[in-house]
């Protein structure tokens, strides 16, 4: 009978109104891999941060080896016991620092160690860890020019120094070469046999059937699936995980005039395969798939921020290889981009001049903004959108998740565009705002095309006249949103291979 | 150091030989060979006209009698000043001269200096050693003078404005000779004391000056005893168009002093200083005849040259080479001579 | 009822603490409250407040200059220079100034936005470097009409009249002879920077690319354009502050410019406060100049020592400080 490392009951946690974690349930065995799956958004990371000490629990119990657990900061948790490797790599390393000081970093952020370093006696230990957890690098190499796979690995490594009960690995294999992935696997088997419980993040399957015991699935706050009975049904994970009820809203399809957007034989990186696809005027696509699957890298190109690799795209059968942001919105190209706190919203701004940034020309004479004209501009798409302020001069810093994201949309549909690109439009969105928000993104697709990123499947239905799957760099299959098939959907988003595979498992 | 002190009593017994004329070959030793001796200026302040023109010195002086100068400049680092005197004692020089500084740093230096046998003056610093010299020009006096002529020109009953910043040694010299003269003439009001080292300092000076002159419309006389000082209490009054009301008296001289002292109608009426490049060559001169095994005394006062409005204006001086010509006493200072002693060409 | 006091505490506080000031100053220095005094209020300030509305500029797009106290004067000697020793006329020098500062300018900005050195230390390395280069010319000398040039030649040029008239016109308004030029000078930059920075689409992108460079440049903003275009103005602005201050002078004066680089950055920074505004503004940067201005004035006026002056500087600062990081923030968490 495995030893419960980690139990949670009944966690909660919300940011202001936000709602993020409504009462999560799970345990983490010793000598166990756990893998935890989930769509962005669905609380994946605020869950880590939780048990990491990042965040404060709003409610709910923890249990660390049948003790309670409520760690003050990420420090605490380490010290007793959970150790935390995060997604991005330069995180767990010290980059400036060599490898060996790397190792032995935390012992010399431990109360009661020296003032002064032993440097002998420090790489000694280092030394001791590097071999125990088979690394073999270079003690004295700056770990800024390892590879990326060392470096994950001296991350690892520098939390195995504290011999923790549990270890977070979170999408540890983003960044890795398949045969990087393979030595950090051996390094998770062999902790497994030391009796470490692992709770592994990931989405990417392949992963997921190599290291899992077992898996949980998260959704909207929750757990949506536990998975534990051999052989794992992958394919019931990954429904669980994206999730498709129907939905309440009936699309009437679409099937759209003249093409106006082709891509023709395209490829996102040097190495890529080839895909074609065409977008009519009127037409609303849906572009889905995991993280990584290369649809972000497609938005980009299409909107000037990456280089197109090869093949050919053309706007209105005219070519179109935009140099920058700026020549891609001359050509009538426009982009709501994911992440809208880091990449959309400007701070200091209020909603009017959020909404009319691109466009600050048109309310100018000369250079001098005609602030009236751009107030009563942007107070008519408040109103069109449905954002909920007092007025279109608060700031956007007072506004709810859903209602930023609407400000931003209405940035984008303020002015007549021949492609409108929408990154994750429903990224920390409530379910009211989406609703607002699809719907005026239907109702005023003709005179356009619409291509819409997104990773969640019933977001999809909701929006639009066509989804189109793509998994690695590349268009897997394609959906007209009428009386759809969602268990070949559900197959092409998990990868035909790695979908077969693991009914084959 | 066997070797330097031999060279210093054969060059004491040339000397005794004595009275002959000033040729290369004729000057003691170690004169006789110039280009084997090397001395060092070890400089704590640099920037500014005043510092620019006692290195000029320095240099015209040394060239006159032959020897290697190797300066160092420490630009306002008291640690590393100090430093320079060990890294002076290390490069072997035979003598040190140390231009300004802070006592505490630099009295152990000197005296590693002088315990390496390397004879030692000091400008404007206290090393507070019997074997150093120190070469002043007198602040005292410099303040002195000015206020003497102040008094001349506007009897014992006057109401002044006074620029001050204290804690600066050569300001703290002259305002001695201020509370002196007032003490002395009770009926002189000091209405106001200001100042400030804030850079440009003419500028920040002209700036406080003003308020100073709105709030006291009394006062008829300035005492500015530093040319920054001056400089800006006169763009106040030219500023304030009081010009014929105000009269300004200073110390040190430049030649953007000469020509603001002869604006017409300027309120800079007479200034005292001491020629910085006069200080400079009698600073190497004194250093000199220590190394020939002479002694230059205690202290080298350099003494200081009145110079009014109307004395440039009579004799149209337009900068310094022109007060120099005109006004000999300006131009060498008869101080740490000997009759060896070569002086820089005019 | 405790919000609106804030919100009216961080809108007005500093306006109100200026009016009091005023009143108290004219009550307690005899001659305070003139027109005069106030011209010479203003004329103290439009130096540093010129520079400072150039730093402004930097700071709106998230940058900073520390290099405008030695680009002031560098421009200083330039001028002198120029005339002195080349002896062109005054329209030679001003416009040498202006190019050389437009040019410190440019070379900021892409040392900032091509060669990704942060702005701090490009600009601290080029602000070593205007003050090593402004003195080699001349040795590390003052530049003056009767300088020797060495070989017994002497510098015949002289600071033209029309270049004086820049620092030292004044123009009647009421009062005979009251305005001087340099505030005139002022006066219009600062108008021209409030116009720029708040009512053009220019302006406002540059506020947005301070913000959020990121978001700035996905809606298609130019952002390196703009960022080396805020370092060309700060150097500009800070070229004409050196010519004011060689007019002012009438020589080229060695001098560091540190404190000009200071005593601008407090104005910029003071200028948070003014109104509430929490972020760089030019309307606030005049009026905190204004306020460091009329704060010495007053206290030269009633005698006050010269490091008490310093000590209040710095008051002033942290306070102005407090107001827009901490008070503002408070307002902006209760608004949520």
């Amino acid at each position: 009978m495995p030893e419960k490392a980690l139990e949670i009951r009944g966690l909660l946690k919300a940011f202001g109104r936000n709602q993020v974690l409504k009462g999560i349930d799970l345990s983490l065995e010793s000598g166990t891999v756990t893998v935890l799956m989930g769509a962005n958004g669905a609380g994946k990371s605020t869950l880590v941060k939780v048990i990491c000490g990042h965040h404060r629990a709003d409610g709910g119990d923890l249990m660390l080896a049948g003790r309670p657990f409520s760690p003050a900061d990420a420090s605490d948790a380490i010290s007793k016991g959970v150790v935390t490797v995060h997604q991005s790599i330069d995180d767990g390393v010290i980059p400036e620092l060599d490898v060996a000081n790397n190792l032995m970093l935390d012992r010399l952020v431990e109360t009661g160690s020296g003032f002064f370093v032993h440097e002998g006696k420090l790489r000694k230990e280092a030394q001791k860890v590097a071999a125990s957890m088979g690394i073999d690098v270079d003690l004295k190499a700056r770990v800024a020019d390892l590879s990326v796979a060392d470096r994950q690995m001296i991350a690892i490594a520098r939390a195995m120094a504290r011999a923790p009960k549990v270890l977070i690995l979170d999408e540890p294999t983003s960044s890795l070469s398949a045969a990087e992935a393979n030595r950090l696997f051996a390094l998770i088997d062999r902790l497994r046999d030391q009796g470490v419980a692992i709770l592994y993040i990931s989405h990417r399957l392949s992963d997921i059937r190599r290291v899992a015991d077992r898996i949980l699935c998260m959704r909207d706050g929750s757990i949506s699936g536990v998975f534990e009975t051999q052989p794992l049904d992958y394919e019931a994970a990954v429904t669980a995980m994206l999730g498709h009820r129907m939905t309440e809203v009936d699309i009437s399809v679409e099937k759209g005039g003249a093409p106006v957007l082709e891509l023709d034989g395209i490829r996102l990186s040097t190495d890529g395969n080839r895909f074609d696809l065409s977008a009519r005027d009127g037409e609303v696509i849906a572009l889905v798939g995991l993280l990584g699957s290369g649809k972000s890298r497609l938005a980009e190109t299409i909107y000037g921020m990456a280089r197109l690799e090869g093949g050919e795209m053309r706007i209105d059968g005219k070519p179109f290889r935009p140099a920058s942001v700026h020549d891609a919105i001359a050509h009538g190209v426009f982009m709501s981009p994911k992440d809208r706190g880091s990449n959309a919203v400007i701070p200091a701004f209020d909603i009017a001049n959020n909404m009319t940034l691109p466009f600050l020309s048109r309310f100018s004479a000369g250079s001098f903004l005609q602030s009236r004209r751009l107030r009563s501009r942007s107070r008519e798409m408040n109103e069109r959108l449905g954002v909920v302020c007092q007025s279109e001069t608060d700031g956007i810093g007072t506004l709810s998740g859903g209602n930023q994201q609407k400000v931003m949309i209405a940035r984008w549909l303020m002015e007549p565009c021949r492609v409108l690109l929408l990154d994750e439009p429903f990224q920390g969105v409530d379910i009211g705002a989406r609703r607002d928000i699809g719907r005026q993104i239907r109702a005023s697709a003709r005179g356009r095309a619409t291509l819409v990123f997104m990773t969640e499947i019933d977001e999809a239905l909701e929006i639009a006249d066509r989804i189109v799957v793509m998994t690695e760099g590349t268009i897997a299959g394609e959906h007209i949103n009428e009386n759809i098939d969602l268990a070949a959907l559900v197959s092409d988003i998990s990868g035909t291979e790695a979908g077969l595979a693991g009914h084959s498992a | 150091m066997l070797r330097r002190n031999f060279i210093a009593l054969a060059g004491a017994a040339t000397m005794a030989l004595g009275g002959l004329p000033a040729m290369a070959s004729d000057m003691p030793a170690p004169f006789d060979k110039p280009e084997d001796v090397t001395i060092a200026l070890v400089r704590y302040l640099s920037t500014g006209d005043f510092f620019q023109a006692y290195l000029s010195g320095v240099e015209s002086q040394a060239a006159a009698l032959g020897v290697e100068l190797r300066v160092f400049d420490s630009r306002q680092d008291a640690a590393l000043q100090a430093d320079m005197v060990d890294q002076a004692i290390a490069l072997g020089v035979d003598g040190i001269v140390i231009q300004h500084g802070l006592t505490e740093s630099m009295k152990e230096a000197a005296q590693r200096a002088v315990d390496a046998g390397i004879k030692v003056v000091a400008f404007d610093v206290n090393v507070e050693n019997e074997a150093i010299p120190q070469i002043e020009q007198s602040d005292y006096l410099l303040g002195k003078m000015a206020l003497d002529q102040a008094l001349e020109d506007n009897g014992n009953a006057f109401t002044a404005g006074y620029v001050y910043v204290p804690g600066i040694a050569p300001l703290d010299r002259r305002h001695v000779a201020w509370e002196e003269v007032k003490a002395a003439n009770p009926s002189i009001t000091e209405a106001a004391q200001f100042g400030t080292l804030d850079n440009p300092i003419a500028n920040s000076i002209a700036n406080q000056a003003r308020a100073v002159l709105q709030a006291n419309p009394t006062i008829n006389v300035v005492f500015a005893p530093y040319d920054e000082f001056a400089k800006g209490v006169k763009i106040a009054v030219d500023e304030a168009g009081l010009t014929d009301d105000i009269d300004i008296y200073s110390a040190d001289v430049s030649t953007a002093d000469i020509s603001a002292m002869r604006e017409p109608g300027s309120a800079w009426v007479a200034t005292v200083a001491t020629n910085p490049a006069v200080v400079g060559e009698a600073s190497v001169r004194a250093l000199a005849l220590m190394l020939a095994g002479e002694d230059p005394g205690a202290s080298v006062i350099v003494p200081p040259t009145l110079i009014t409005q109307s004395f440039l204006n009579e004799q149209d001086i337009k900068n310094m080479d022109d007060l120099g010509e005109k006004m000999p006493q300006f131009r060498h200072a008869d101080v740490a001579m000997s009759d060896w002693m070569p002086l820089p060409p005019r | 009822m405790n919000d609106r006091i804030l919100d009216f505490a961080i809108k007005y506080g500093f306006l109100i603490l200026l009016v009091g000031l005023v009143i108290y100053f004219s009550l307690s220095a005899p001659g305070f409250s003139s027109p005069r005094s106030a011209v010479f209020v203003l004329q103290s300030v439009a130096i540093t407040g010129i520079l400072a509305l150039g730093v402004t500029c930097t700071l709106v797009v998230d940058g900073f200059d520390l290099s405008i106290g030695a680009v002031a004067t560098s421009a200083l000697m330039l001028s002198a220079y120029s005339m002195v020793i080349l002896e062109q006329p005054a329209f030679v020098a001003v416009l040498l100034c202006l190019l050389i500062g437009a040019f410190v300018g440019l070379i900021n900005g892409l040392l900032i936005v091509k060669f990704r050195v942060p702005d701090l230390l490009a600009t601290l390395g080029m602000m070593f470097l205007l003050i090593g280069l402004q003195r080699i010319p001349t040795q590390g000398n003052s530049i003056a009409t009767g300088m020797s040039l060495g070989n017994g030649v002497v510098a015949e040029g002289t600071f033209s009249q029309a270049f004086l008239w820049i620092g030292r016109h004044r123009f009647d308004f009421f009062v005979e002879r009251l305005v001087p030029m340099p505030v005139v000078i002022f006066l219009v930059i600062a108008v021209l920077i409030w116009l720029f920075l708040g009512f053009t689409r220019h302006g406002r992108l540059m506020y947005a690319i301070g913000s959020n460079e990121r978001a700035a440049g996905l809606v298609g903003a130019p952002v390196n354009t703009y960022k080396v275009v805020a370092y060309m103005i700060s150097g500009v602005t800070a070229s004409i502050g050196g010519i004011l201050l060689a007019a002012r002078l009438g020589r080229g004066d060695i001098a560091s410019g540190n404190n000009l680089l200071l005593d601008s950055v407090a104005a910029a920074l003071i200028g948070f406060a003014v109104l509430g505004a929490a972020r760089p503004n030019a309307f606030g940067t005049a009026i905190g100049a204004l306020f460091v201005g009329i704060l010495l004035q007053g206290m030269t006026m009633m005698n006050a020592p010269y490091y008490t002056q310093d000590f209040v500087k710095g008051a002033v600062l942290v306070a102005a400080l407090v107001f827009t990081f901490y008070l503002s923030s408070r307002r902006t968490g209760a608004g949520h």
